[in-house]
């Protein structure tokens, strides 16, 4: 081994980026993409509501403006993906009976897997561009990607 | 000449490890280094012992002989 570095990304991204990562990252945990109008009747009442600012984070102004929203949901708890007036990702979570701290812990999480596929995407993208080619590619038993790329 | 490899693991909080395998002298982390740079902000880096080693050098030496 030569040289080491750890990092922390930075998600920088158009709409259909991010939205492309909170797809490809929430179905790990269970959660599935809906349909906003689908959930007027399942989400009302009685709900209890944590806001997580994203840190380190900047959805470009393109395509889409501040009004954009992704929902995901899973077993009573919706998760909305925004953007936030200062143009920061920020996730809202809301379900019933769960205490604020569980909707958090349970946000960081989604973040987590969402960071994971936005930076995926945005290391594929970098290796097609310096014409590197990958040779192995893979999940590991604690669920990072381990991507491998050699003699480029 | 030895494989130079690059591997790159992205952990389920999307932390991203940016590793050089093979590749010898400050070469090795600038490759590292430019992974790190588009991705977001450097946590902490290692360099290991090949960091400090030089890369291998194949030198020929042709005598020439002028004719007069």
């Amino acid at each position: 081994m030569s040289s080491v570095i750890v990092v922390a990304p930075i998600i920088i991204a158009n709409w259909p980026v991010i939205t492309a990562a909170v797809a490809a990252g929430v179905g790990s945990l269970g959660f599935s993409v809906v349909n906003t109008a689908e959930l007027e009747s399942a989400f009302s009442e009685n709900m209890t509501r944590e806001e997580i600012e994203v840190e380190n984070s900047e959805v470009l102004d393109g395509s889409a403006g501040t009004g954009e929203q992704m929902v995901v949901v899973k077993d009573g708890i919706k998760a909305t993906f925004t953007r936030d007036a200062r143009g920061a990702l920020k996730l809202c979570m809301e379900g019933k009976g769960k205490s604020k701290s569980e909707l958090r812990q349970i946000g960081e999480e989604l973040m987590g897997r969402v960071t994971q596929q936005y930076a995926y995407h945005r290391v594929v993208t970098e290796l097609k561009e310096r014409n590197m080619t990958i040779v192995e590619e893979g999940m590991t038993e604690t669920e990072s990607v381990k991507i491998r790329i050699r003699n480029w | 000449m030895a494989q130079e490899e690059l591997e790159i693991e992205i952990d389920k909080f999307g932390k991203v490890t940016v590793k050089t395998v093979g590749i010898k002298g400050p070469r090795c982390l600038d490759v590292a280094e430019s992974f790190a740079q588009i991705l977001g902000q450097e946590e902490s880096r290692e360099l290991t012992s090949e960091y400090y080693e030089t890369e291998q050098q194949v030198r020929s030496h042709i005598d020439v002989k002028r004719k007069y």
